[in-house]
């Protein structure tokens, strides 16, 4: 292990550790989101994020103001913190954030304005690794998929992709039949060459093989940044793989459960969870096998920091596992800034605030809705 | 006498009248209910998914549906609704086609409804490994029913300001108002509604009627 991190780290990513300690500083406080709760309106929202670190982030939105538009322009912000990080990184965090950025929706940054300073990113990032853009063409793949089961135009769909994931061979994707031909014929020259290897079938691309190709593709990425981050060593191992083993138990978990009462079989299943994690493997072996959530919980129950999180589901809360499993999220990734100079830190802040995002759509989903009971299943972060 | 006769006619309608109003207002304040709690789970839904996974991406604009609402002409004109499964043919329809088109020799095919194949889950749209949010959503739509543009134009007047207000505020982007996920008891509920909403605009009208005449018999009556 390099001994003199603590010398280097600062020469090259000093600047930017401080500039995401700050942008972390600046996520709502449990204030900030007891004044939330108690607006009336979106308009009353969007009054109350003004004088938080948003600032005037809708104020070019004309009325009505809804959920959607401000789950839009909360992304759009992020994208734009995230995209300024990038740009200012030297590697090897560069490729670090290059596979982070599979965390991110393929809807993310598109909008006619913001077509220029794409094309200004895209030109600068041409000597760049291509891996950079896998990560949104990965999601743009399987957007391009399903909108042609769902018989919806090309140019449409073209439209909703992210610019930073677009590939000359895109427009094609939608031809092909089975995840071979789409391979050989279209993505054997991009970035997703690697993690479609793992994904080939001769089936036709029907909803479930479009499924089972975007969980192993997601499965295949994961691996290969757990890999990238053992590989590196030093603090941001530390770090980052006990996050990305506890996401890859954690996609194991989610996948069983709502697999339940689907046409996907056990075998198909077990194809899907990653290769790494506590479950590896013989929870994933037995994971593989339950047939309802009460088998689930039995092996959670073999494994120390599952058995809580299980336990704490359902109660007077009426709490869902995935509520569990971001409150765990949210934990590690707060932790992860109780240590210097390591990668982890970006990680973290741009989960944190995806969370804190989730946290206001709810919030103003609740307040649309006049449903104002469970206004409060927001998890708070600072 | 005849005066007499008919002030009984318009108690008896009156309370008819306020009997079917309080059903229909029951029947409204559950479709309420079952509608804003598939709301709630959409946006859970979304929280657990991703606020663009569940969306108009998902799902094609021209769908095809899984029930269907048959009108018929019942007793004294009044207008009835009933839920039948697509692709399946009222009894009345089925019998006369089939005679036509028999046979002597050797067994025939006889036609098939347009759409054969059975219309998709519309949770499928949205991918095979939804959360659980997502099928709690599709069941309170299903034993709620979505309250639809009905036959007679009779929509309007019978949609709770609730429902519509909510539908408005919620997100008009989503365009996931039109959930056809199929549920005969669901429909029903909305199909009943629309009866009884038929029931009392009659009723209301046979009201009027008798008013007058009892105006015209009594022209002195306050």
């Amino acid at each position: 292990m390099l001994e003199g991190a603590e010398l280097y780290f600062n020469v090259d990513h000093g600047y930017l550790e401080g500039l995401v300690r700050g942008c972390k500083a600046s996520l709502l406080t449990q204030q900030d989101y007891i004044n939330l709760v108690q607006c009336e309106t979106l308009e009353d929202l969007k009054i109350h994020l003004q004088t938080t670190d948003y600032g005037n982030f809708l104020a070019n939105h004309t009325n009505p103001l809804t959920v959607s538009k401000i789950d839009t322009e909360m992304r759009k912000r992020l994208c734009g913190e995230f995209e300024y990080f990038r740009n200012h990184s030297l590697e090897p965090l560069s490729t670090f954030l290059t596979y982070m950025t599979n965390e991110f929706p393929a809807q993310e940054v598109c909008t006619p304005c913001s077509q220029t300073l794409v094309t200004m990113f895209l030109r600068v990032q041409v000597n760049f690794h291509p891996v950079k853009r896998c990560s949104y063409m990965i999601d743009n793949v399987i957007l391009l998929m399903n909108g042609a089961l769902q018989k919806k135009s090309v140019k449409e769909i073209l439209g909703k992709c992210h610019p930073l994931g677009r590939f000359t061979e895109m427009e094609a994707v939608n031809i092909a039949e089975t995840p071979s031909d789409l391979f050989n014929a279209i993505l054997i020259e991009t970035p997703l060459a690697p993690f479609f290897q793992d994904c080939m079938s001769e089936n036709a691309l029907d909803e479930l093989n479009i499924e089972l190709l975007r969980n192993k593709l997601y499965k295949s990425y994961l691996e290969a940044f757990y890999k990238f981050c053992k590989n590196h060593g030093d603090v941001t191992a530390e770090v980052m793989c006990p996050i990305l083993e506890f996401e890859a138990d954690r996609r194991a978990f989610i996948i069983t459960l709502n697999s339940f009462g689907t046409e996907l079989s056990k075998e198909d299943r077990e194809t899907l969870y990653p290769t790494f994690g506590k479950l590896y493997p013989e929870g994933l072996r037995l994971l593989a096998q339950a047939e309802d959530f009460d088998q689930m919980k039995n092996v959670a129950d073999h494994y120390g920091v599952y058995k809580p999180l299980f336990e704490a589901v359902g109660g007077s809360g009426g709490k869902t596992l995935e509520d569990v499993f971001y409150e765990r999220e949210v934990q590690m990734n707060v932790l992860a800034f109780n240590r210097q100079f390591h990668y982890g830190v970006f990680y973290a802040y741009v989960k944190l605030k995806e969370q804190e995002i989730r946290n206001i759509v709810w919030i103003a989903e609740c307040i649309s809705q006049r449903h104002r009971t469970k206004i409060n299943s927001y998890i708070p972060i600072l | 006498m005849a005066a007499l006769d008919l002030r009984a006619e318009l108690d008896s309608l009156v309370l008819q009248l306020l009997g079917d109003l309080e059903e229909l207002e029951g029947k409204r304040t559950v479709l309420n209910a079952r509608v804003e709690e598939g709301w709630l789970s959409l946006a859970k839904a979304r929280y657990a998914m991703g606020a663009k996974s569940v969306g108009p991406l998902q799902y094609a604009s021209h769908m095809e549906p899984q029930v269907c609402l048959h009108a018929s002409e019942a007793q004294e004109g009044l207008q009835k609704f009933k839920v039948v499964r697509a692709g399946v043919h009222a009894p009345e329809e089925v019998g006369p086609r089939e005679a036509g088109l028999r046979r002597r020799k050797g067994p025939t095919k006889t036609p098939e409804p347009e759409s054969s194949e059975a219309p998709q889950d519309p949770l499928n749209w949205f991918g095979i490994l939804v959360p659980h949010s997502l099928r709690q959503a599709q069941a309170s739509f299903r034993d709620g029913g979505r309250r639809r543009e009905l036959p007679g134009g009779l929509g309007s007047s019978c949609s709770s300001r609730d429902i519509s207000k909510s539908h408005l505020e919620v997100d008009p982007e989503c365009g996931l108002t039109e959930k056809r996920s199929g549920g005969r008891a669901g429909l029903q509920l909305a199909a009943d509604i629309a009866s009884l909403q038929n029931r009392i605009d009659w009723g209301r009208s046979q009201l009027r009627g008798l008013q007058e005449k009892l105006k015209q018999l009594e022209p002195g009556a306050a």
